[in-house]
């Protein structure tokens, strides 16, 4: 610590020895008889209530505090294992979500043209009997398959799969194609499902691909720190960003975008070509190392250095490091990959490392998932059979989810109207507008509707371009359903929602919004219970469990964390881990992951990557007051060389041109980036006047990135796009 | 291996014997066989009458083995749907098991 | 031994991801863009590989409840004062005539006066949390517990003993007025000496050097006026609507 006195000047020695002077002859208590005039602060009398989060889709448990029935302020739950009983920020803003001056506050029917912005407050019976009407009359006219269901990640969005199906369309499409399919899709075939990764217990991780400091995913994000800080876990990162990830880091490498395949493969071919895997693991539960190791010999890491523009020795060192902490070492699996049009194959290699270290179902590798025991609650949907065969965007792709669909492909099929027409579409707490690449073709799409209807907490862009919007609930004023959730080695627990305060405005649950229109449709008997039924009959096979849930906001269902699959076939083909997809074979997919050196970027263009941090969930947080002050607005990450030579400084305002779009924002020149790259983060600029925040704000990506998708899943490609940037003259 | 073949040669000769199965299973339509299957099997397989069922219970190869021979289906007496219905179902069962590309979640 | 409220830390734990910085805000009804507590960096320049130097890091900070708070000899009206019992610095808001003296008087910058009440503003260890028997609401809330909150004279507390059996490597925050802060960072804090200097108004020097008695009289006598002068003039002139009311 530097001594400071000794820098002071005359003047400041003078204020010094005063102040030390004053504070010899008694200093704080020189007003000694004042200070107890304020007397100690009241608890102030507030009541308590468990709830889980929903400001992103982690759904960490929290305490609302409620004065006057007033939310003011809400905390972790302690006993929450998951979320390591703790609330980010934007957990913390929920109360600006609940109370933010432009959330819908009644049901609106568009008046002018779509976009336009011209609403009817009209009153909920109107509002629900045409709801029914339209989609009576798109049955009618299109088939029940002609209407389109779109639900986000929401306790309550399984009410919507329910009315879809019971009104006869299988076209639903979930938020997840605009995410993670691909990386489930990987795992999912390597290893029969998707794994959770036990990073508190991990010695060494690799991430790639995923920014686990700032994309907050619990308890990964804290285990992460945990790790590294308590049990000396090494974290190498491979980011053409400097993120907070990176900068927290053992090492972080600032690699070429597209290229992560060529470096997994790379690490293949050092622990293979150096033997150094488990054998007898490796001969008993995987299958296809005879293929792999052929495969590999080709990806040295000299290839790799080429390609990703990392060392090869620090590819080679990093093969080895990793294998020597296996099998309490991994590749982390990530969430988003959304990213190239081979992002499945991508995370193949991901897998298959993984694979190569036999960290499945160990500790501080990859951990199956543990049953919570919650029960479905069947019902017998009626037969349509009047029905086309199969789901608009079915075939395009060889290995979509049937659940969750593929928004892309599904776009383009509406837009062509093949192979049938679509014309009804129902949205409930989903935002294409905002989060679908080439929003000029969602536009499009939602022009080629003849009725569309939005339920949502606010006029987001989707329900700016609706016909019926109806102001739905916050997860702070209803009853959810319960929810199984698992978190690691950390837990595998249910969560409930119960309100906490009275409902907004005239806003209503979407399980009241799908239940009055399916009444209305005569479809009532599918929903003929209370939300309370409901959860009464999902937890029929865990006794006591909902007085733990009232007692402590949570319920743990405690169960073995590992070696789950001791004694038990893996749920692939071959019943191991696939190095080598068999059914990849079969279908004419690469069976094993082979890379192709991403598009070069072309001359004086960039990539365009996005991602998120911890203050923002995508165009759901942009209109947060709270947040708002954090990120009041996205910028565009610039190196300096390119900024240079573009004449663009820091703060500028510039246009980002693609082939589909352009936007204009301020230019952030930072040498967190490579200089062939440039990022923004996701959410602002919204069309929608009605949020005031984030319309007219910042850069919206879904304008300038273009769309492309992953072959074999469906998921969204959201870093193929190049941009041009220019310096805008004021 | 030599007891894949016996099953094989079994289901062959099922396959064989029995004149209304003269389509093989499979390529139903698997959408009307998870209605179908809610409709014949779940009024029993509801965790009351008889066990609860999910395609995700088996693997492909065993649902194939499981219809393969039919016979051995318990309930398979009472059955009452036509042969359609019955690859239909099959379809279901064998398109979302638990190593399909898809498999079922709950419900 | 008294008890000393204060803060550990180990800064190495934090991610930047400011929920300590919402929770604050919203516990405390802060106003628009005004913050009592913050995170530095330090050590953001990328670097490349195994090569590079020590990582980032994020230092938590806020009021450091000083055991020679330059703040308390800056108010004229005693509203500012070191709490004898748990040794926090605390703002009588009902004493407080919204001067400003104390904002500058504090090197850390952790002072602000509060655009909707028009009274200094500060970390005060959120007391009606306390009085729930809750942790304050950035301590509370961090994902990854960096902050821990305490009496570090009671070694049964996790505050004090984190403080006792890590006094050799405990490091706190220099400024150029050495206040003796009460928040202690574990081992490396990132920036070290990012604090300022206390600029105190002479005036207050001098009357507390001479006549301290003078000072307490004055602001007795002068209390009521100042007070009703303050709310006159400042209460509600350019008051904002709170984001989350």
């Amino acid at each position: 610590m530097p001594d400071s006195n000794q820098k002071l000047s005359r003047r400041d020695f003078f204020k010094a020895s005063g102040l030390i002077a004053a504070g010899a002859m008694g200093g704080p208590a020189l007003l000694g008889g004042l200070r107890t005039a304020q007397a100690a602060p009241k608890a102030p009398a507030w009541t308590s209530g468990f709830s889980a989060c929903d400001m992103c889709f982690n759904k960490c448990g929290l305490i609302a505090r409620v004065e006057d029935g007033v939310l003011t302020k809400l905390d972790p739950n302690p006993k929450f294992l998951k979320s390591r009983g703790m609330l980010c920020a934007r957990g913390n803003a929920g109360i600006s979500h609940v109370y933010d001056p432009d959330r819908l506050k009644h049901p609106l029917l568009r008046k002018g043209a779509r976009g336009e912005g011209k609403w009817q407050r009209i009153p909920w019976d109107e509002a629900l009997d045409m709801a029914a009407e339209k989609m009576a009359a798109v049955r009618r006219d299109y088939l029940p398959c002609g209407h389109l269901f779109s639900a986000g990640s929401d306790l309550q969005s399984q009410f919507v799969g329910r009315l879809a199906e019971v009104y006869g369309s299988f076209n639903i499409t979930s938020h997840e194609s605009l995410c993670l399919v691909s990386n489930s899709r990987a795992f999912l075939d390597t290893f029969g499902e998707v794994p959770f990764a036990d990073v508190l217990h991990s010695k060494y991780i690799i991430m790639a691909g995923a920014n686990r400091f700032e994309a907050l995913v619990t308890p990964d994000s804290m285990d992460l720190m945990t790790a590294m800080r308590e049990h000396g876990c090494k974290l190498v990162t491979l980011d053409p960003r400097y993120t907070k990830t990176a900068a927290l880091s053992d090492e972080w490498y600032p690699i070429r975008p597209g290229t992560d395949m060529a470096f997994m493969l790379a690490l293949a071919h050092v622990i293979i070509g150096e033997k150094l895997y488990d054998a007898q693991w490796i001969a008993e539960k995987t299958y296809g190392i005879e293929q792999l190791t052929e495969h590999v010999k080709q990806y040295t890491p000299g290839f790799a250095a080429e390609q990703c523009g990392i060392p090869a020795e620090d590819i080679a060192r990093i093969a080895r490091e990793l294998a020597a902490a296996a099998p309490t070492s991994m590749v982390y699996p990530g969430r988003r990959s959304s990213d190239y049009e081979d992002s499945t194959q991508i995370r193949r290699s991901f897998a298959i490392v993984n694979g190569l270290l036999g960290n499945w179902d160990r500790p501080g590798g990859l951990l199956a998932a543990r049953a919570v025991g919650l029960k479905g609650v069947p019902y017998d949907a009626p037969w349509y059979d009047e029905n086309h065969e199969d789901r608009i965007d079915a075939e395009t792709v060889p290995m979509m989810f049937e659940h969750e669909g593929s928004f892309m492909v599904t776009r383009d099929a509406v837009l062509a109207d093949d192979p049938y027409k679509i014309r009804g579409w129902f949205i409930y707490k989903t935002n294409p507008m905002a989060t679908a690449p080439n929003r000029k073709k969602t536009i499009e799409m939602m022009n080629k509707m003849d009725f569309i209807t939005v339920v949502d907490i606010a006029m987001s862009d989707t329900a700016w371009f609706a016909d019926l919007v109806l102001p739905s609930q916050s997860y702070l004023e209803r009853t959810d359903p319960c929810s199984g959730l698992q978190g690691s080695s950390a837990c595998a627990c249910v969560v409930k929602r119960d309100p906490l305060i009275e409902p907004l405005y005239e806003s209503r649950p979407l399980f009241d919004i799908v239940k009055g229109i399916a009444g209305r449709l005569d479809l009532g008997e599918y929903f003929d219970f209370t939300m309370q039924e409901f959860r009464t009959r999902q937890l029929a096979g865990l006794p006591g469990a909902e007085e733990i849930l009232d007692r402590d906001g949570v319920y743990y269902n405690p169960s073995k964390v590992y070696g789950i699959y001791d004694g038990r076939v893996y749920k692939t083909l071959s019943k191991k881990v696939e190095l080598y997809n068999q059914r990849y074979e079969q279908m004419g997919i690469d069976p094993l992951p082979v890379y192709t050196p991403p598009a070069k970027v072309p001359a004086n263009q960039f990539r365009l990557v996005i991602g998120r941090n911890a203050l923002v969930t995508q165009g759901s947080t942009a209109n947060n007051g709270l947040l708002h002050q954090f990120v009041p607005e996205n910028t565009l990450w610039l190196n300096p060389e390119p900024a240079e030579r573009l004449g663009i400084a820091d703060g500028d305002l510039v246009e980002v041109s693609s082939a589909v779009g352009r936007q204009s924002l301020k230019a952030e020149v930072t040498d967190k980036i490579r200089s062939d790259t440039v990022y923004m983060l996701t959410g602002f600029n919204s069309l929608s006047t009605m949020q005031h925040l984030a319309h007219g704000n910042g850069a919206s990506i879904a304008e300038v990135l273009d769309g492309k998708y992953d072959t074999v899943t469906g998921n969204a490609a959201l870093h193929q796009t190049f941009v041009t940037v220019t310096r805008k003259v004021a | 291996m030599q007891r894949k073949l016996m099953l094989l040669a079994a289901s062959a000769l099922v396959m064989f014997m029995t004149v209304s199965m003269a389509f093989a299973l499979g390529d139903g339509n698997g959408r009307k066989g998870k209605f179908l299957y809610r409709k014949n099997c779940r009024t029993c397989h509801n965790g009351a009458t008889a066990k609860d069922l999910s395609p995700a219970d088996m693997t492909q190869a065993e649902w194939k083995a499981t219809f393969a021979d039919m016979s051995k289906i318990k309930c398979s007496g009472d059955w009452t749907v036509s042969e359609e219905d019955v690859n239909d179902i099959f379809t279901y069962l064998h398109d979302y098991a638990k190593d399909s590309p898809s498999p079922a979640k709950c419900s | 031994m008294a008890r000393q409220l204060a803060m550990v830390i180990d800064a190495t734990k934090c991610i930047d991801c400011k929920a300590c910085v919402a929770a604050c805000k919203v516990a405390n009804k802060v106003p628009e863009d005004q913050w009592r507590n913050w995170i530095k960096h330090e050590n953001e320049v990328p670097r490349v590989g195994a090569a590079g130097g020590g990582k980032a890091r994020f230092q938590p900070g806020a009021c450091m409840h000083c055991d020679n708070p330059t703040c308390v000899a800056a108010c004229p009206t005693g509203a500012t004062y070191k709490d004898a019992e748990n040794g926090e610095v605390v703002i009588n808001e009902g004493l407080c005539i919204g001067c400003g003296n104390c904002i500058p008087a504090c090197p850390y910058g952790a002072r602000f006066r509060n655009a909707e009440k028009r009274k200094a503003d500060k970390c005060n260890y959120c007391p009606e949390r306390r009085a729930h028997g809750l942790e304050p609401a950035c301590v509370d809330t961090c994902p990854t517990k960096a902050r821990v909150f305490g009496d570090i004279n009671d070694p049964q507390s996790e505050a004090g003993r984190l403080y006792l059996a890590n006094k050799d490597r405990l490091k706190r925050v220099a400024a150029l007025t050495d206040t003796k802060p009460n928040m202690y960072y574990l081992g490396d804090l990132g920036p070290e000496a990012w604090g300022g200097e206390a600029v105190v108004p002479a005036s207050m020097v001098a009357m507390k050097q001479s006549a301290p008695l003078i000072k307490g009289i004055v602001a007795l006598s002068g209390l009521g006026v100042l007070a009703m002068l303050g709310r006159q003039l400042l209460a509600g002139s350019d008051h904002k609507e709170d984001g989350d009311a």
